[in-house]
């Protein structure tokens, strides 16, 4: 094994229209090694990924793979090369079998057909190394988001690549799997591979990598060893996050006795959600991890139907049946999918002007394109978004299509603001002010119920963060408890005390 | 307009300036073809220009006119409905039928349209309670509506006894404006008012731009569907009621082009298959245009076998217009293609 790097990215930059995604980004892989790529979701992870697969063209900067110039203009060329790339979001096909998606595009033929029989003799180590025990010939739909994932990663690993870039992996994974994946790549490093793992989890990061570079605003800012790694620049790495969140505003002064609005939710089950039981206060931000939160938001939005369980509303009611009937109760949702908020081809006044005009049955049925106008001035300029109200609402950057959609509940007055990875996939200047605004919608007495997958920023913004472990609620932090570390225990195991004595303890020592 | 930037600007922030672009209204093209087409005809033929044979293409344009108003909602709502035509049909024997039973015709003309409005109702519902693309339901029920007009007018030319009512529609106001041609005029102005000033209107063009988005944003998707199926059937209906007024008589295969002359016509003013917005008076415009060019076709002695061959070559270059235009313009704007981070 010769000593060269196997790979060398030098100053690679790209943009898309306004927004730089990558500025300077630098980076370097040696060979047998695993490489960590951390940084905040928008750092610029994903498209350097996609650089490397081919996938997108930088705008400069050079790559150098194995020792040699690269042009990777092709997904075909990057696998010629050896990088074998894991999406983040692979292309799969729930309805053909694993086998199929095993070797795409690439299946052993004999005699000019498919032989099977030397699909499943070649998958077979490689399956049981990363701890699949799946039928085979089942269409991949069958099976869970983690084993999807991990037959996405069979897939390139299949290809023997030399380097084998992977984008985000563990999200859909749980422990075990985690666990089984970190050790089949230490073997494959073993034998020569390398592989540069990008995560927003810094966690995961650590306890994986050889090496590790941090990603921000498109720039690489901070690359080291990882047994050269210092506690302290351990904790400057965390605490770059946390520069992103405002300080709290307090415009409620809590006072003992007085009532505010509040939701009560009283054992409600429904998706993965068992069961759930909490209390909800206005001008307070609550936070909800695990992946259950979603499924909470959902039916607090009328987009599930719960299986059992009572609800009541500050308004009085309970659960709303559907999502016009949310609307009109002025109980908002804001997705992080951006596809569900806004519509790219109308105009930024059209897009605002959804639930003033689309979802209620009352007010004038006229619309009229001036008041619209009008509308989307004054949000534009409250939300600061760079653009004006004719124009579509698709020309905006990620960032601003965001506040597009957040701005078009805040013309209703939301009373409730269901929040679902709002800042998800914007650059941090618009993640910083749509988390500012957040802080301005609890202040102004509104419910607020933020769930995240991003520790963090559950951490940086709530007043109160309700953790659930598979569907159940297994415990809240507030105040000083707060730590990014102890959430993510809280989700993944459900039981905190023990390991959070001994974390005290480490501290301590 | 545009708020004063006074946040610090960051890096990897979007800080673009909005760029302002002439925006040509969608019915640009329509009244351009338009144009063109009766200079061309006029030069031809100079007898074309004549005011009488003019209002008499207006004349002609006025009942598949009426389904293309209807169409315009339809495809706003990024919908389609290919059963309008058998509906108008339908309508047309439904109403005839129940004159010559002596029912009156003022009555009659409303059962008709309400007919029409039925047929749509089922169109809908099947919609939206399957699941199913509208493509799909309106071809089967299409196939059915025609069956049934068929069975009920037994495969005949109906000709109600004349001197009613209805036969003023046969007549021309002011001389020579055909009164069809009025109706048709004052309807297409009314409903771009509905399409582009009202409630309705706004959750139409909402629901076909993200049907995802505006159901997220507490917008009745289903109820608009359904009512936009709702409007087309009974657009054709009152067409088909009219023809039974104006030309006395429904003979089989009447109406049978109307559904794909809407469409096309649609498209032609400014109306994309890909829904979200729409021009009900560039619909109205495109069918000038398309009847312009039937008529021309006569007039220029083309024999009128032709006429089927050249509607669809038609909607076929309309078509393809209407995508060369679209690509165009996204690869100018540049959006919709790049997602930085999707």
């Amino acid at each position: 094994m010769s000593d060269s790097p196997i790979l060398f990215v030098r100053t690679a930059a790209k943009r898309f229209g306004g927004t730089v995604v990558l500025e300077d980004m630098n980076l370097m892989v040696e060979r047998g090694s695993i490489h960590a790529l951390v940084g905040e979701s928008g750092a610029g992870k994903s498209t350097l990924v996609k650089v490397l697969a081919g996938m997108i063209r930088p705008d400069g900067g050079t790559i150098e793979f194995d020792g040699k110039k690269a042009i990777i203009d092709s997904p075909s060329a990057a696998r010629k090369l050896g990088i074998g790339v894991v999406m983040q979001r692979p292309g799969q096909f729930p309805e053909r079998p694993v086998l199929a998606n095993l070797f795409v595009n690439r299946e052993p033929v004999h005699n000019g057909l498919i032989s099977r029989r030397e699909m499943e003799a070649r998958s077979r180590d490689l399956l049981r190394q990363l701890g699949l025990a799946i039928d085979v010939h089942a269409p991949l739909g069958d099976l869970g988001p983690g084993d999807r994932q991990l037959v996405a990663i069979a897939r390139v690993l299949l290809e023997s690549p030399r380097l084998l870039v992977l984008d985000d992996p563990n999200s859909a994974l749980d422990q075990q799997q985690n666990e089984r994946l970190s050790a089949a790549l230490r073997g494959l490093t073993a034998k020569g591979m390398s592989v540069l793992y990008a995560s927003n989890r810094l966690g995961d990061a650590l306890a994986i990598a050889d090496q590790l570079t941090v990603m921000r605003n498109g720039r690489d800012v901070l690359t080291k060893a990882r047994q050269d790694l210092t506690t302290s620049e351990e904790a400057m790495i965390g605490q770059l996050r946390q520069s992103l969140f405002p300080l709290p505003l307090r415009a409620l002064p809590q006072h003992a006795g007085t009532l505010r609005p509040r939701i009560f939710v009283d054992g409600l089950a429904g998706g993965l959600l068992s069961s759930a039981s909490l209390t909800a206060h206005a001008g307070e931000i609550l936070g909800i991890a695990g992946t259950a939160g979603q499924d909470l938001l959902a039916l607090l939005f009328g987009l599930k139907k719960p299986r059992q369980g009572k609800v009541r509303f500050p308004d009085g009611d309970g659960l709303p049946k559907t999502r016009m009937e949310a609307a009109r109760r002025n109980i908002c949702m804001v997705s992080g999918d951006r596809g569900s908020g806004l519509m790219p081809d109308k105009s930024i006044a059209f897009n605002m002007a959804s639930v003033v005009v689309g979802a209620r049955s009352w007010g004038s049925r006229w619309y009229s394109p001036r008041s619209a106008i009008d509308r989307a001035t004054r949000q534009i300029e409250a939300l600061r978004i760079r653009s004006a109200p004719e124009m579509p609402a698709g020309s905006l950057s990620a960032g601003g299509q965001q506040k597009v959609a957040i701005a078009k509940w805040l013309e209703i007055g939301p009373q409730v603001m269901l929040l679902d990875e709002p800042a998800r996939g914007v650059d941090i200047g618009s993640k910083q002010e749509i988390y500012a605004l957040i802080r301005q919608m609890a202040a102004s007495g509104c419910i607020v119920i933020l769930h995240s997958s991003e520790l963090s920023e559950l951490t940086g913004l709530c007043d109160r963060i309700l953790a659930f472990h598979q569907g159940k609620l297994a415990g809240e932090i507030a105040g000083d408890d707060m730590d990014t570390g102890m959430l993510a225990r809280l989700i993944a195991s459900g039981k905190p005390t023990d390991e959070r004595l001994r974390g005290k303890q480490e501290n301590a020592a | 307009m545009t708020g004063i930037d006074t946040a610090p600007t960051l890096a990897g922030s979007a800080n673009h300036p909005p760029r302002r672009r002439l925006r040509l209204p969608a019915e640009t093209g329509a009244v351009i073809a338009l144009a063109v087409l009766v200079a061309l005809l006029g030069w031809l033929s100079p007898s074309f220009l004549e005011p009488a044979s003019l209002l008499s293409v207006l004349g002609q344009a006025a009942l598949p006119g009426l389904l293309a108003i209807g169409m315009v909602f339809v495809l706003a709502a990024r919908q389609i409905d290919i059963s309008a035509g058998a509906v108008f049909h339908l309508a047309a024997t439904i109403a005839a039928l129940l004159i010559i039973a002596g029912t009156n015709p003022w009555l009659a003309a409303l059962a008709g349209v309400a007919a029409g409005a039925g047929l749509g109702l089922i169109n809908g519902l099947l919609v939206i309670a399957l699941r199913l693309p509208a493509l799909l339901v309106t071809l089967g029920t299409w196939w059915m509506i025609q069956g049934l007009s068929l069975v009920v007018g037994k495969g005949q030319t109906i000709a109600p006894p004349g001197q009613d009512v209805l036969a003023a529609l046969s007549g021309n106001a002011f001389v020579i404006v055909p009164a069809t041609g009025i109706i048709f005029v004052v309807l297409a102005v009314a409903m771009h008012v509905v399409l582009h000033r009202t409630r309705f209107g706004y959750r139409v063009q909402a629901v076909g731009s993200n049907p995802q988005a505006a159901a997220h944003a507490g917008i009745p998707t289903g109820n608009v569907r359904v009512l936009t199926l709702v409007l087309m059937g009974a657009m054709a209906g009152l067409a088909g009621v009219i023809h039974i007024g104006a030309h006395g008589a429904v003979a089989p295969g009447d109406g049978g082009t109307f559904a794909l002359l809407a469409i096309a016509a649609a498209i032609i003013g400014g109306t994309p298959l890909s829904g979200g917005t729409g021009s009900v008076i560039g619909a109205a415009i495109g069918m000038l245009v398309l009847q312009t060019i039937l008529s021309a076709m006569t007039l220029l002695g083309v024999d009128a076998i032709w006429a089927a061959f050249a509607t669809g070559a038609l909607i076929v270059l309309a078509l393809a217009v209407d995508r060369l235009i679209r690509l165009w313009r996204e690869r100018r704007t540049g959006y919709g293609r790049d997602d930085p981070l999707g």
